[in-house]
């Protein structure tokens, strides 16, 4: 798959080309463009492609491997290993949320909103994803 | 596998009473693209200049491929390559000529890469060089550094007179030296937003230091801008907090910028100064902008 199909970079954004990468690589997978065991173009191709510096590539294929989204393949490159599920354990999850947890629970402080009240507000928005 | 190509320790330039150096160390790691910023007049020419031995510091030393910059060896310098801002050859010569002379004092050279880079970069071999434009100069000087492939590649302004589509070829080419992986280029710029393509680290030059190196990710990830609203209101000592870069407040809003963001702070401030925080992602000229303004 050519890079410039699977990514869009905006190298003068704020947020850096590697975050850039690994964010679009994260949708793929979620969404399903990137199946489990499909092989990702390789650095030097998206550096090509793309127009960046490879090590920039490195960096973000380096951070999703650890982040146990990709691994890679000997001789060959990398590839998708991880469906989004179980993607990381959920301590590590949890910890990705926290921040955007406390901005909510100074909000609330803020508003008098209480704890149950903002539970209730929460459930619907879960429910319409599917989940309970 | 980082092998240190260029080491700069107390190097202190001046001219007549100026200081344009000042104790400044720098070095550059075998495969990095480094872009040097900084405002104009910081002595950014002067940097490059001394680092290859053109300019004679007053005092510390510059070690370049594993030699004194002011003594390289007919070797070490065969393994570098500088494009000044201002190109000047000699104006009789036809492009085929110059090539064939600058490719006479090396011991390498590519010819290959330089008949593709011609066609690529659409450099005419049998115009005369009297008549090119300043921007063709630069072409020319760059096209002419890259023949003998040196391992160090210095080039100062090199895309201050191209034009959009000169410039992205340029910078294909760039990336082409950068995927071997083993030459490194150090590049002066002002424009940044090419800079943010090809460059893996940034250092900034500032009152004769270098006041701030590093991968070009880390320092987007390092200075935010945050938005801040306490209507209970906000500490009087904002300015003073750590990494602070540039502050304006009134009491109860702020806009904050600041270095060595974390990624939970925006949490902990909104919890210590129960406040409404969002945070900003800042490109690179905004970093600039933001920390050298003044």
């Amino acid at each position: 798959m050519p890079s410039n199909f699977l990514f869009r970079i905006h190298p003068t954004s704020g947020v850096p080309i590697y975050r850039q990468l690994m964010d679009q690589v994260q949708a793929h997978v979620h969404a399903g463009r990137l199946p489990l065991d499909e092989m990702l173009p390789s650095v030097r191709q998206i550096a090509e492609e793309l127009q960046i510096n490879p090590m920039t590539v490195s960096k973000a294929y380096s951070l999703l491997e650890r982040d146990g989204l990709i691994e890679r393949v000997r001789g060959q490159g990398m590839r998708v290993k991880a469906a989004p599920k179980g993607l990381l354990p959920v301590k590590d999850r949890r910890e990705k949320i926290l921040p955007l947890l406390e901005q909510v629970a100074a909000k609330a402080f803020q508003l008098g909103l209480t704890r149950d009240q903002v539970i209730a507000a929460l459930t619907p928005l879960f429910k319409e994803r599917g989940a309970d | 596998m980082s092998e240190t190509v260029v080491e700069a320790r107390g190097v202190t330039k001046r001219f007549k009473d100026k200081t344009v150096l000042d104790q400044l160390d720098f070095s550059l790691q075998r495969g990095s693209v480094t872009g040097l910023l900084g405002k104009n007049g910081t002595g950014k020419t002067t940097l490059l200049k001394c680092v290859l031995g053109l300019q004679t510091p007053q005092s510390g030393t510059i070690t370049v491929l594993g030699e004194d910059s002011r003594t390289l060896s007919g070797t070490a310098k065969a393994r570098l390559a500088y494009v000044p801002q201002e190109v000047s050859l000699y104006p009789w010569m036809r492009i085929r000529q110059v090539v064939a002379y600058t490719a006479a004092f090396y011991p390498r050279w590519n010819a290959v890469l330089i008949e593709r880079v011609m066609k690529d970069w659409e450099i005419n071999p049998d115009d005369k060089i009297g008549p090119l434009s300043t921007g063709q100069l630069q072409k020319l000087g760059i096209l002419l550094a890259l023949g003998h492939e040196p391992e160090l590649l210095v080039l100062d302004e090199p895309v201050a007179s191209l034009d959009p589509a000169a410039r992205r070829q340029f910078l294909a080419t760039l990336l082409e030296i950068a995927l071997t992986g083993d030459r490194t280029v150090l590049l002066s710029t002002h424009i940044t937003s090419d800079l943010e393509r090809v460059a893996d680290r940034v250092a900034i030059l500032r009152n004769g230091k270098i006041d701030y190196t590093d991968e070009l990710a880390a320092l987007k990830d390092s200075v935010k801008r945050l938005r801040i609203n306490a209507p209970s209101g906000l500490p009087s000592n904002l300015k003073s907090l750590p990494g602070i870069v540039k502050c304006e407040a009134d009491g109860k809003t702020a806009v904050l910028s600041l270095r060595g963001f974390e990624p939970d702070l925006p949490a902990r401030l909104a919890r210590d100064w129960n406040a409404e925080i969002s945070v900003e992602d800042l490109n690179l000229e905004e970093i600039f902008l933001e920390m050298y303004a003044d």
